[in-house]
């Protein structure tokens, strides 16, 4: 527990520093992003992207987004200094979720009506390799040193570890039932899946490749997003946000937010959670001191936002 | 931390109890509301029980258990055609804001085309004594993979809900008269 305390206060370490932080929103029935400035909490772009957009991964520097759309197989590139979609790269079967490793390079793109993460090379849009994991993976993200993979696989009821230099699934542990988002701390060695069907966060150890406990939260859980030593998660069907202690695993705070909650990320200075509510079309804001919604802006026509989206 | 444990124990021990349905990528949202000429509290004291729904004309009859408590209430829906769907839930209750959420996990595709049907009913209060009725629908497509068939795609779906919902909305109106 002291291990993960730690690597949980050394989140506040990494902000990244002197950029106007953006949130980059899909608009699943708009067929658009949503460019949210969080500092005015203005909208100062919306870009179509079609094919009912859904993941999206945000590369480290905050140079590139990357967008799934699943209607149309297909991830869109973002420049997000210009706001413009500057390429389109072809993504068999159902991509959803997706993620890019921290050097930018490639994207991982979880298919969610196979076995499969596709590797893309982000230069040139070409397939790398495939990935074979769990059935449906959906929630993904890669260690701060590049070198795990892991991933939901929601019909699996498992995370997959994957060996991001030799392509290949290294081990799997099981969780609760359907897992769809997952986080992982800023030490790579724990990560938290959102259990759509059990109402749970499970918390696996990256490390020893075993689980390492679990919280009930409220109901359908989707995306869990870390911030500090807290963890939060976001309940559809409550309507709510969970706050939790990630030394303990006790429950903190119940946050009532817009209707639908799903993707959630914390700003880079730890200060605000923000959630996009996919009901209500509205993006929350939470303040991470007084877990308490103290803003909500208005996003795109059913924002999802599942994945990176804050740069 | 044994008690997190445990709960870790129990959660795997669950799993067999959760069948492994799979749904298409993309949810629907389908809202549809009514004004009617009565105050909320009216129309709640007729459509506020999660196990009546005389008001569907759609229906046939519900069975179910748990009364109006959101842990432990589920009803099984019989409709007029002759579909049944079970183990449908109550996800929220508050008669105070005259507002219910139900969660159907799963139901024949032959009976409602649709797969992960949650849906919230409110009411709210119009000036002059009237209501505004919202039924609001989220559900993703009856079929799962990519390509479905003319049956089973989005707008099948749409209509389908939107064929069980409408009818009750305009008995609403018929029943408490027009509010416009």
């Amino acid at each position: 527990m002291g291990v993960r305390a730690i690597a949980a206060a050394a989140i506040t370490l990494l902000p990244v520093l002197g950029r106007a932080a953006e949130a980059f929103i899909t608009d699943q029935d708009g067929d658009s992003v949503t460019v949210i400035d969080l500092a005015t909490r203005k909208t100062v772009a919306t870009l179509p992207i079609d094919g009912k957009p859904a993941g999206i991964a945000m590369a480290r520097d905050g140079a590139r987004a990357y967008v799934t759309s699943p209607s149309i197989q297909q991830v869109s590139v973002i420049d997000t200094a210009s706001r413009r979609v500057i390429g389109h790269f072809a993504a068999p079967g159902g991509p959803l979720g997706i993620a890019v490793h921290p050097s930018g390079n490639p994207v991982y793109v979880a298919d969610w009506y196979s076995d499969q993460v596709e590797v893309i090379d982000t230069a040139t849009g070409h397939l790398m390799g495939r990935i074979t994991v769990g059935q449906s993976p959906s929630g993904l993200a890669v260690t701060n040193d590049g070198k795990l993979l892991v991933v939901a696989d929601r019909l699996s009821n498992a995370v997959s570890l994957v060996d991001t230099a030799g392509l290949k699934e290294v081990a799997r542990v099981p969780v609760g039932a359907h897992p769809f988002g997952l986080a992982l701390d800023p030490s790579g060695t724990h990560a938290y899946t959102a259990d759509v069907e059990s109402n749970t966060v499970s918390v696996v150890d990256l490390v020893a490749r075993r689980p390492d406990g679990a919280i009930k939260v409220g109901k359908r859980p989707y995306v869990v997003a870390l911030d500090g030593p807290h963890g939060f998660v976001t309940n559809e069907l409550a309507s709510t946000v969970t706050v939790f202690d990630l030394a303990t695993l006790q429950k903190l705070a119940t946050i009532p937010v817009g209707d639908y909650p799903e993707g959630m990320q914390a700003s880079p200075d730890g200060k605000f959670l923000y959630v996009a509510n996919w009901d209500s079309n509205t993006l929350s804001i939470i303040d991470a001191a007084s877990l308490k919604v103290t803003g909500t802006l208005d996003a795109g026509s059913s924002p999802r936002a599942f994945g990176t989206f804050i740069k | 931390m044994n008690a997190t444990r445990r709960l870790a124990m129990m959660s795997m021990a669950c799993l067999a109890a959760y069948p492994a349905y799979a749904h298409g990528p993309t949810r629907q949202k389908l809202e549809l509301s009514v004004e009617v000429n009565a105050p909320p509290a009216k129309v709640w004291a007729v459509i506020g029980n999660f196990h009546d729904l005389s008001w569907v004309p759609a229906v046939a009859k519900v069975e179910g258990e748990g009364g109006n408590d959101p842990d432990t209430a589920k009803r099984t829906v019989t409709l007029k055609s002759g579909g049944v769907w079970h183990d449908e839930e109550l996800s929220d209750y508050d008669a105070a804001k005259f507002t219910y959420g139900t969660f159907l996990p799963h139901v024949d595709v032959k009976v409602l085309p649709v797969a992960d049907f949650s849906a919230h009913i409110l009411v709210t209060a119009e000036p002059g004594g009237k209501s505004k009725v919202e039924w609001r629908t989220a559900f993703y497509r009856g079929y799962p993979n990519n390509d479905p068939p003319p049956d089973l795609n989005e707008a099948a779906a749409k209509k389908a809900v939107t064929d069980f919902v409408q009818p009750a909305l305009d008995g609403l109106k018929a029943r408490f008269g027009s509010a416009s």
